[in-house]
């Protein structure tokens, strides 16, 4: 006390010592509250988080944002929107998995969920079929290439009615049908879509059908000479009638499509930029491998929600018609999937060299199939060299972990689940059938032996209680790869607190999927993490080492994070 | 000694924050609620930038406007040579329930042309096998070249005329299967010729006569009649392989005076070749037109067909050539650049000759010159091409629109 006072006393004898005391507890204080922001545990709690909560907050003040092909084309071509960063999936949760959300659901890509092949092929829809006796036409369709009109059924609900080319009967309505069912799989939002036969003389228009004049964009009333037009460029079948995809409106409120890069200003919920979403740069892998070279922000769809709060946003994947062979109103064209649409190195080199140069994907040699086929192929596909139409800025940020995450995904899908969606499409021709499925699998071996290997593909490790790990080997599961000779294993404890790792015991090597932890690592503390590599002739890759932290809990180790490369 | 305490009061709050901070975020979930709610304190309407707006009205609007129903902006070009040229029309494209269509249009060019027309279509009745078209028109074009007739015509006696001409006609056609259309047509045409208003070259009174231009100085209406028929099976359009041809054989009957009728016989033979999966295309043509008149009549200058120009001998003028025959080849090697951009390659030769037993592949005229294109699936919408390696020199033509 003496001496405080004696502090207080010298202090008032001279203000400015006192002030920089004050100021000194202040900026002590200031970083105090500084550091207890910032040294954020590396695990809290709850981790990992299996489920997202972005509903949480009231989106539904948003206004639709509706971007148009050549905007989306010339800024995502010409510009770099978003962020071009080699960062770690920012939505992923500890254990390198993404949780389920307004963006993705896990399905496949949960073995615990068990999805037989019935249940991949079902995909989003509620109903088992539908016919289209006693629907009205409520309107035109105002948006894509692919020519269509909007029915009600009798409930009200609308759906969205679209044909295929005469030139390719089946074409794109077996691409949208192929495509939704396995984005939906996946875990991607999507409509439902159905096969319907359609009698073209049995259809009622709606007395307040309209239809946006495509001649002068003006909104006017459907007229039956609307419909011809659309039948025009139909595909017909010999009885006359047609075959027509029938795609279910989604509930709530458009508001327009997503995009690949940044976040909606006016949604509260949308807090990771997209081109760090793990879902968004991992769709590239599936785009490679269904040829969805049309991955792009205008083919995507938010819908406002109600909810307690008031409003949620979904975001789905939207519009399968130019996946696979398909083009849409054509076979797709050869380019798609290999090349931007603009890219300057090869479109110089041709331009210079009067065409002398030619590009790989011109010597291609497509199969001979069936039209409802389309252009498609699975010999010359390399996944590792498919584009999209043009940039994707969350495609350009995917890095090794993102696709192994996505490869992992496509190796879960089964050759039954695959013929069981490609049933679903209902080609009239059983070669068309026998041919897109064994592409298919082809493609599937394709991409996840190109994209399971880029990083030690060491999954589903377990660490007993008395040190024994195991772990898989994803890749070598898949049969995308042999088995490496050894594997080389680092143990250590970590500090959650200050996330420092301190290495025990020396490199292990093991020629098995399973090894032991040191005795004296797991003799204390909460959290012990083991690295994992191998070293394989053919998987350079392999050399990135997988990381696995556990944390002690009630006399057992449980996984609590995972990193890879 | 406030100053103290207040520190160390500060000090006390600053730490009691520190620890509830921490206690608050001890679970992901609470971390991930505070960003959002720290969002939602800021949110605001997207607010797309002066080039979205730019680009969504291009896209959303301006097409329209180009491309719209009733009046609508005329822009182009009248005939070759004419220059760019610009006006206004009225059109409905879908009249009688999509099956026809009327286009009325008036423009004028920067070289002082003008044309009005009245157009009305029905281009597939009888579920697409049946072609309906009737026409009036007006068209006044103040400078044409004339260089004299035939192959030995000499650029020195470049000289311009004035036409003005009334239209009125119809044609139909049938397609008894999707690649061929076959039929005829009837045109009354009352070309009228006076001096030429190109300032920079004689007007074509001053060099020629009626015996050097016959049809200069007289007034005939013609009675046109044609019968045609046509082959394309080009895929696409803007064609990367297949073919197109055309014969026709028409009559310019003269209810004036009789003694200009003529009467012609045209074959247009196109040919595409593509290869390496359609980006590179060999496009051939083979034009050649022959004519006849009466016992006793001459034709007119201004009905004879003419080489020379954007659209067969790129190295030359347009109208350079002018004879009551013609041939014309033209190979053309064009590779994809990019979607939507070609390069060509490209080799003209031709000639008009007086007689058709001189219609043979000797004494050609003869260019070659390269070009780019911008296009879709359907057409070249604009193109560059320039000429050379001819006898009159270099040639650039900037067009809106294609070529064979």
């Amino acid at each position: 006390m003496a001496s405080t006072s004696t502090s207080s006393s010298a202090a008032s004898s001279s203000g400015l010592p006192m002030l920089h005391r004050a100021a000194a507890w202040v900026v002590v204080a200031i970083a105090l509250a500084a550091s207890g922001r910032a040294a954020a545990p590396r695990f809290y709690a709850d981790d990992p988080l299996w489920s997202d909560d972005d509903r949480r907050f009231d989106a539904s003040k948003a206004v639709p944002i509706e971007d148009t092909n050549g905007y989306d084309f010339v800024v995502n071509t010409f510009t770099s929107p978003g962020e071009r960063r080699d960062v770690r999936a920012m939505n992923v949760n500890t254990v390198d998995e993404v949780p389920d959300s307004s963006w993705f659901t896990n399905r496949i890509g949960r073995p615990a969920a068990g999805l037989t092949a019935a249940d991949v092929a079902r995909g989003p829809d509620t109903l088992a079929g539908v016919s289209l006796q006693g629907w009205v036409v409520s309107g035109g369709k105002s948006t894509g290439v692919q020519p269509g009109f909007r029915m009600t059924d009798p409930s009200g609900q609308l759906y969205q009615i679209e044909i295929d080319p005469p030139s390719n009967p089946e074409l794109a309505s077996a691409a949208e049908i192929i495509g939704t069912a396995f984005y939906h799989a996946i875990g991607y939002n999507t409509v439902d879509v159905y096969l319907a036969d359609l009698d073209r003389s049995a259809l009622t228009i709606s007395e307040r059908a309209t239809i946006r004049d495509p001649l002068n964009g003006k909104r006017r009333r459907l007229k039956r000479s609307d419909l011809d037009l659309v039948f025009e460029r139909a595909a017909r079948r010999p009885d006359g009638r047609y075959r027509v995809l029938v795609s279910r409106f989604a509930p709530g409120k458009p508001l327009g499509n997503f995009r690949y890069y940044g976040t909606r200003p006016d949604d509260p919920n949308d807090i990771v930029p997209h081109e760090h979403r793990r879902e968004l740069r991992g769709a590239r892998v599936f785009g490679a491998w269904l040829n969805h070279d049309d991955s792009r922000g205008i083919n995507s769809l938010d819908m406002l929600e109600a909810s307690a709060v008031g409003g949620w946003i979904k975001h789905y994947m939207f519009d399968f018609g130019s996946i696979l062979g398909s083009g849409t109103i054509y076979a797709q064209r050869h380019r798609p999937g290999n090349e931007y649409i603009f890219e300057h190195k090869p479109g110089w080199l041709t331009l210079a060299t009067l065409g002398a140069y030619v590009r790989p994907w011109q010597r291609i040699d497509y199969p001979d199939v069936p039209r409802s086929i389309g252009r498609f192929e699975s010999k010359a596909f390399d996944p590792i060299k498919w584009k999209p139409e043009y940039p994707n800025p969350a495609f350009e940020n995917m890095r090794p972990d993102d696709a192994f995450w996505a490869a992992r995904i496509v190796s879960r899908f089964t050759d039954e689940m695959i013929g069981a969606i490609v049933k679903k499409a209902q080609y009239s021709d059983p070669r068309a059938t026998e041919f897109m499925t064994a592409a298919l699998i082809e493609r599937r071996d394709k991409v996840v032996a190109a994209w399971l290997n880029e990083v030690a593909p060491i999954v589903e490790p377990a660490l007993t209680a008395d040190g024994t790990l195991r772990f898989v080997n994803a890749a070598v599961e898949a049969r995308a790869a042999e088995p490496p000779s050894t594997y080389q294993l680092q143990w250590f404890r970590f500090d959650n607190a200050t996330a420092a790792r301190t290495d025990v015991g020396g490199r292990q090597t093991t020629s098995d999927v399973s090894a032991r932890a040191p005795a004296d690592l797991l003799a204390a503390g909460e959290f012990v993490g083991v690295e994992i590599s191998a070293a394989h002739p053919r998987h350079p890759g392999w050399a990135r080492p997988a990381t696995f932290y556990f944390r002690r809990a009630a006399g057992a180790w449980t996984l609590v994070g995972v990193a890879r490369g | 000694m406030l100053t103290g305490r207040f520190a160390a009061i500060l000090f006390f709050c600053l730490a009691s924050a520190t620890l509830s901070v921490a206690q608050e975020r001890e679970s992901r979930a609470e971390a991930d609620r505070q960003r959002r709610e720290e969002k939602n304190r800021n949110l605001h309407p997207y607010e797309p930038g002066a080039f979205e707006r730019a680009m969504h009205f291009a896209e959303e609007k301006a097409i329209f406007i180009l491309g719209r129903e009733g009046l609508y902006p005329k822009l182009g070009s009248l005939t070759t040579g004419s220059g760019f040229a610009y006006g206004a029309g009225f059109r409905d494209r879908d009249l009688f329930d999509n099956k026809g269509m009327i286009d009325l249009w008036a423009a004028t060019s920067t070289r002082g042309y003008w044309a009005t027309e009245a157009r009305l279509t029905f281009p597939a009745l009888a579920h697409r096998r049946l072609l309906l078209e009737t026409w009036a028109a007006h068209r006044e074009y103040p400078q044409e070249h004339f260089f004299g007739i035939g192959p030995d015509s000499l650029r020195s006696n470049v000289t311009s005329y004035a036409i003005r001409s009334n239209l009125f006609g119809g044609r139909a056609g049938v397609r008894p299967v999707g690649i061929v259309l076959a039929g005829g047509g009837l045109e009354y045409l009352n070309p009228r010729l006076g001096p030429g208003e190109n300032a920079e070259v004689p007007s074509i009174e001053d060099v020629f006569t009626p015996i050097t231009a016959p049809g200069l100085g007289e007034s005939v209406d013609y009675l046109h009649s044609t019968a045609f028929v046509e082959v394309d099976y080009r895929q696409p359009t803007n064609a990367r392989k297949g073919g197109w041809y055309r014969f026709d054989l028409s009559h310019f009957d003269d209810r004036t005076t009789g003694r200009y009728s003529v009467t012609r016989f045209n074959t247009d033979l196109r040919q595409f070749v593509g290869f390496l999966a359609g980006r590179r295309v060999m496009a051939t043509r083979l034009f050649v037109s022959t004519s006849d008149t009466g016992q006793g009549e001459v034709m007119p200058f201004y009905a004879m067909p003419t080489l020379g120009g954007n659209d067969t001998l790129r190295g030359f003028r347009e109208y350079r050539f002018r004879g009551p025959h013609a041939i014309l080849g033209q190979v053309e090697y064009r590779w994809e650049i990019w979607s939507g951009l070609e390069g060509a390659l490209f080799y003209d030769a031709g000639k008009v000759a007086d007689r058709r037993a001189d219609l043979d592949f000797t004494d050609l005229e003869r260019d070659y010159g390269f070009g780019f294109r911008f296009n879709t699936d359907e057409a070249i919408v604009f193109r560059v091409d320039a000429g050379f390696g001819s006898k009159d020199g270099k040639h650039l033509y900037i067009v809106f629109g294609g070529i064979f």
